[in-house]
């Protein structure tokens, strides 16, 4: 059943690629919608076979592949993957649809968009680190591609190489830590299995944690590894931004949770407390870099960063409730960016620009772009943090289960709250409110492929903000015993330490 | 039997809004172009009365009986239990009848003001979903979903202060409406964040109980109780969260009915409910006390200055609101929901009136007002008793209220009672001040030709005429006001003296003090907007590009630095790939007798 996710797009990839060139570039689309519609089906389908009250893996499939160097075709959800292999799938499907019908090279370009959609739901599925490791750098190169050739910004070429490099190193970093664990652990292979790693001493694995955080510490990103990210960010088209965004990023904390905490939990209460003041800093960078932007684009991208650090410090706390407000976050950050990036680049093909400067007045309603300005502001608040949209709950419920244990980060990031709240004002003030320009205002209509993903992600953002339970269901069962595990092993080593 | 199964229809009263507001959205520009954007307020209209019809059944229903608690679940995960408990009291369903009746007044008047405005749906939508705000709030006894509702009404205001967003007064307004009340909330969310793990609910009722044998340690408690009070501190718009009202003054008239009357007694009304536990530390309290204070006598100071007729009364709604924090810090909570009421009523009227005085006349400067009480005599009546409901004079409404107050600090703090007359002397020479330069005096070129109002306006604003003139009979009916022998004839007697200043201020109607440096400092509220954009608004910028600055030049400067020495490194070291196999040679021997030396000094 899971494979599905992985071998259709592959599949779908290779036949797109092959299709003759009389075939236009709407057509193409037309075929590719099909596809991830397909996919998003079966996504629905896989949603309701879940039974959200089981906490271990679930659809489990296992064939062994190359058993000599323990690497298994090993899949499995759970709590963690499923939200995210949801997200992934609407937001693949929000970049084929929302993609413009005359692009060029439209064979590689939706193959690329395919097999970025196959090596993210691999990646969320796999069970065994060498799969995971696999998928992982498989993304690498549609992705990059997919900046380098449709880019949107003079800047693609920098870009995208820089792309390359951090998340290449991220994932040299990933595998030498992987490799290690395979090696030193008693099992000698590369199957996810948290008892692994118990035998190993100590200093063995804060060594190993450390390599583990820093590889996906690059890919979330954390302060000062992310530079990367507002410039890929902002050289990406709106669709792959949106990818980028949306899904990509939260690979990393994803790994965070899966292969740092899930691997290491007795080392995770030493790392904790530096981590949560890693992601109060990188809140408050975030915050404030974004603050002083002129281009739209990058001010989100910047706020991207700074959500992350709320994701670093629930991950750090790692109580029940901070953990489901970990997993809440990746899925409400994915949409709201989505959302965010999606409009502002209907703002960008319209107006023709980014920059706060220059925009001004789109809510009017003859000769703006009113609707578009409307649901940025709903997409603007829902990232400041605004109850009754979806980024709140995720929020509240990381700030609330973080505070007893790392009191002063998380008074931190609810400051950085207020920060975000300042620049989304700033954003919308100059982009939505104000005067409009009487010579330039003569923007070509939005059409119906540019709003229905804003509609959809709007409806999804008021919805699941006002019905957090649709969300946290899912997930609940899962963060419960992660957090179990790792408070049990902190009594352990408290007993231990005390009896001595 | 029946009376259960109407009170348990109560979750109903916020619905109807929030269906007004949704209903509204059809309406938007660009949908429905056909029927223009009207039936959006009809259809928020209907909506309005249905909710008032509704919660005044089951405010009868609630006369005389217990009062009931009522859970929906919202989320429970982990060990949180985040579900939305309703108390259905008389004082709760009072409440949303006040607020639904006003909203109804409210939207009718906005009939005839918002008349040739394209923007009816999105008004009407937001109106609907501030009376929903509203309701849900009062009716929740919930501190959790207090915080919830508020930061969302912060969220209205914004939209509803920017209504008319081309207009920079009006986005900067706005946006400082938004960013100061988000500070108090948010300070606010680190007291519901910090109180959770140490009683474990949310509940005002448990938490009541929890701080009466809570023994806590009294930095705890005090950091608390600031964080707390934080909240309805920016709501109330008191000192040093005060300027948004004053800016927000920039947003449409209809709405402000609302704001100045209702949304900043929410605020009051959240801060009650939380007493208990901001009674657990007696710096919270007297915080509590020294903020009210400060902006009770500084907005009634700053009123006087004022030249915008708009402004001369938001600085009073600061200064009112300033003597309901005094009523809660010395624990009056009866007193302070009571003046709450009459507040409302009397502020609503004030401003109802004021706007019909400014849709005619143009402008809305003071000086260039004078002798409309013969053309407007409806504006006129509704400002004289919007005037006498405010301040404490017998027998309307804040009469009653001021006195309840005052008369609590008779005995223990008897100067807090002269800083009450002082409020009330300045706020009753203020408004007197105010009637005389708009209605007194010859007429001037703006108001020669300025005609009463339509009825839209006037039938909301002589209903709430009529219904603040029969406040204190409610009142009394309600059993609120004292007993006859109980009543402090002293204390009466110099609240009624303090409000005779409103004849001098009728009198002199002075347009600028006659001191400039004093005149100046008031009516440019003390600089406080110049202290903030020096201090707070220059220091966030500045840190804010220093961050940007440091990440783009050494950070990711960094980044380049390592990126070029690699490129420039690649560029020098390919000539040595030169083909010379002597070269190699050497390397490999200077390779070879490198590693010699190193074990050698190893090994030995």
């Amino acid at each position: 059943m899971l494979s599905m996710l992985i071998g259709l797009p592959i599949l779908s990839a290779v036949i797109i690629g092959l299709l003759s060139d009389k075939i236009t570039a709407a057509q193409i689309r037309q075929i590719a919608l099909v596809i991830v519609s397909f996919l998003g089906l079966w996504t629905i389908w896989l949603f309701s076979q879940f039974n959200p009250a089981a906490s271990g893996m679930q659809f489990a499939e296992f064939i062994p592949w190359l058993p000599i160097v323990g690497l298994d075709y090993s899949l499995g959800v759970d709590g963690l993957s499923l939200p995210l292999l949801g997200l992934n799938a609407l937001l693949i499907w929000i970049a084929v649809y929302s993609t413009d019908y005359s692009g060029e090279r439209p064979r590689l370009y939706y193959s690329l968009i395919l097999l970025t959609s196959a090596g993210m739901a691999g990646a969320f599925i796999a069970q065994n680190l060498l799969l995971f490791f696999l998928f992982y750098e498989l993304l690498l190169i549609p992705l990059y591609l997919l900046i380098a050739i449709w880019g949107s910004s003079e800047k693609q070429g920098y870009a995208s190489m820089k792309f390359l490099i951090y998340t290449a190193v991220s994932g040299i970093l990933i595998f030498v830590a992987f490799l290690s664990i395979a090696l030193l652990s008693s099992s000698g292979s590369f199957a996810y299995n948290p008892q692994a790693t118990q035998g190993l001493s100590q200093t063995t694995q804060l060594i190993l944690l450390t390599v583990v955080l820093i590889g996906f510490g690059i890919k979330i990103p954390l302060i000062p590894l992310h530079t990367w990210l507002p410039d890929a960010y902002v050289a990406a088209s709106p669709p792959i931004a949106i990818l980028l965004g949306g899904v990509l990023a939260k690979l990393g904390t994803y790994g965070l949770v899966r292969f740092g905490l899930g691997l290491f939990p007795e080392t995770w209460t030493i790392v904790a407390p530096g981590l949560a003041i890693i992601g109060a800093i990188t809140a408050i960078y975030g915050a404030l870099a974004a603050i002083a932007q002129k281009d739209i684009k990058r001010m989100v991208a910047y706020s991207s960063i700074g959500h992350m650090g709320y994701i670093l410090l629930g991950a750090a706390a790692a109580t029940p409730l901070s953990l489901l407000g970990v997993v809440l976050q990746m899925v409400s950050h994915g949409i709201i960016l989505a959302f965010l990036f999606h409009l502002i680049g209907v703002i960008e093909a319209k107006v023709g620009t980014r920059d706060l400067d220059v925009l001004n007045g789109l809510m009017n309603p003859i000769r703006g772009l009113p609707l578009m300005s409307s649901l940025l502001v709903i997409g603007g608040m829902a990232s400041a943090g605004i109850p009754g949209l979806v980024g709140f709950v995720s929020e509240f419920l990381i700030l609330q289960g973080s505070f007893a244990a790392f009191p002063i980060p998380t008074l931190v990031c609810i400051t950085c709250s207020g920060l975000t709240a300042v620049y989304f004002v700033t954003l919308l003030n100059r982009t939505c409110f104000g005067k409009l320009d009487n010579a330039t205002a003569y923007y070509p209509k939005v059409q119906w492929p540019e709003r229905t993903p804003a509609l959809i992600l709007a409806a999804l953002t008021l919805f699941l903000g006002i019905q957090p339970t649709w969300l946290t269901r899912w997930t609940e069962p899962t963060t419960d015993v992660m957090a179990t595990t790792i408070s049990d092993v902190h009594k352990a080593t408290h007993i231990s330490t005390s009896s001595r | 039997m029946l009376t259960q199964s109407i009170m348990q229809t109560v979750w109903w009263i916020p619905l109807y809004g929030l269906i007004g507001g949704v209903a509204a959205l059809p309406w938007f520009p660009g949908v429905i172009h056909r029927t223009g954007p009207r039936p959006a307020g009809y259809i928020n209209l209907l909506m309005t009365t249905l909710a008032f019809v509704h919660s005044l059944v089951i405010f009868q229903a609630t006369w005389n009986q217990p009062s009931q608690q009522l859970s929906l679940t919202w989320l429970k995960v982990a060990n949180l239990d985040l579900s939305f408990p309703i108390e259905i009291s008389s004082v709760t369903l009072g409440a949303a009848v006040l607020i639904t009746g006003l909203n109804l007044l409210a939207q009718v008047y906005a009939l005839g003001y918002m008349e040739m405005d394209w923007g009816w749906a999105r008004f009407y939508g937001l109106m609907g979903i501030f009376e929903a705000g509203l309701c849900a709030l009062v009716l929740c006894n919930s501190l959790f979903f207090s915080y919830f509702i508020l930061e969302i009404l912060t969220l209205g205001t914004y939209l509803l202060v920017g209504f008319w967003f081309n207009q920079p007064l009006v986005v900067t307004g706005a946006r400082d409406a938004f960013l100061t009340k988000r500070v108090g909330d948010l300070l606010l969310m680190m007291g519901v964040v910090a109180l959770w793990p140490i009683t474990g609910t949310f509940n005002f009722a448990e938490l009541a109980q929890w701080a009466a044998t809570a023994n806590i340690d009294p930095t705890t408690a005090t950091l608390l109780g600031l964080a707390l009070m934080a909240g309805p501190l920016g709501k109330c718009a008191q000192f040093p969260l005060h300027l948004w009202l004053d800016e927000a003054m920039e947003g449409p008239i209809p709405s402000t009915i609302l704001r100045n009357s209702l949304v900043v007694a929410v605020g009051a009304w959240v801060l009650v409910e939380l007493y208990p536990i901001l009674s657990l530390s007696p710096v919270t309290l007297t915080t509590l006390v020294v903020i009210g204070g400060i902006t009770a006598v500084g907005g009634s100071l700053v009123a006087i200055a004022q030249i915008d007729i708009k402004r001369t009364l938001s600085y009073l709604v600061s200064a009112y609101m300033g003597l309901v924090f005094i009523a809660v810090g010395t624990g009056q909570l009866e007193a302070a929901l009571l003046l709450v009421l009459t507040h409302a009523v009397s502020m609503a009227l004030l401003v109802m009136s004021a706007g019909a005085i400014i849709w005619n006349s143009v402008t809305q400067d003071l000086s260039q007002y004078g002798g409309l009480w013969s053309r407007r005599p409806a504006s006129g009546l509704a400002f004289l008793v919007g005037i006498g409901g405010l301040i404490a004079l017998p027998p309307l409404g804040s009469f009653w209220a001021i006195l309840k107050l005052a008369d609590g600090l008779w005995e223990t703090q008897p100067w807090l009672v002269g800083l009450v007359l002082l409020v009330n002397g300045l706020a009753a020479f203020g408004l007197g001040r105010v009637f005389g330069l708009v209605f007194s005096g010859p007429l001037k070129p703006m108001t020669e030709r300025s005609p009463e109002v339509s009825w839209q306006m006037v039938l909301p604003m002589m209903l709430l005429l009529g219904f603040a003139l029969h406040l204190p009979l409610v009142l009394q009916y309600l059993s609120l006001l004292p007993a006859w022998e109980d009543i402090n004839i002293p204390l009466a007697v110099l609240l009624t003296v303090s409000s005779a200043m409103s004849y001098i201020g009728w009198r002199f109607r002075p347009i600028q003090l006659p001191w400039p440096t004093i005149q100046d400092v008031l009516a440019n509220d003390f600089y406080t907007a110049q202290a903030y954009r020096l201090s707070i608004v220059a220091g966030v910028s500045f840190i804010s590009r220093i961050t940007a600055f440091v990440d783009h030049y050494i950070v990711d400067g960094a980044v380049n630095l390592v990126s070029q020495i690699s490129v420039v490194g690649g560029e020098v070291l390919k000539y040595t790939t030169s083909g010379r196999i002597q070269l190699y040679m050497l390397t490999v021997l200077f390779g070879v007798v490198f590693m010699g030396a190193m074990m050698m000094m190893t090994t030995h």
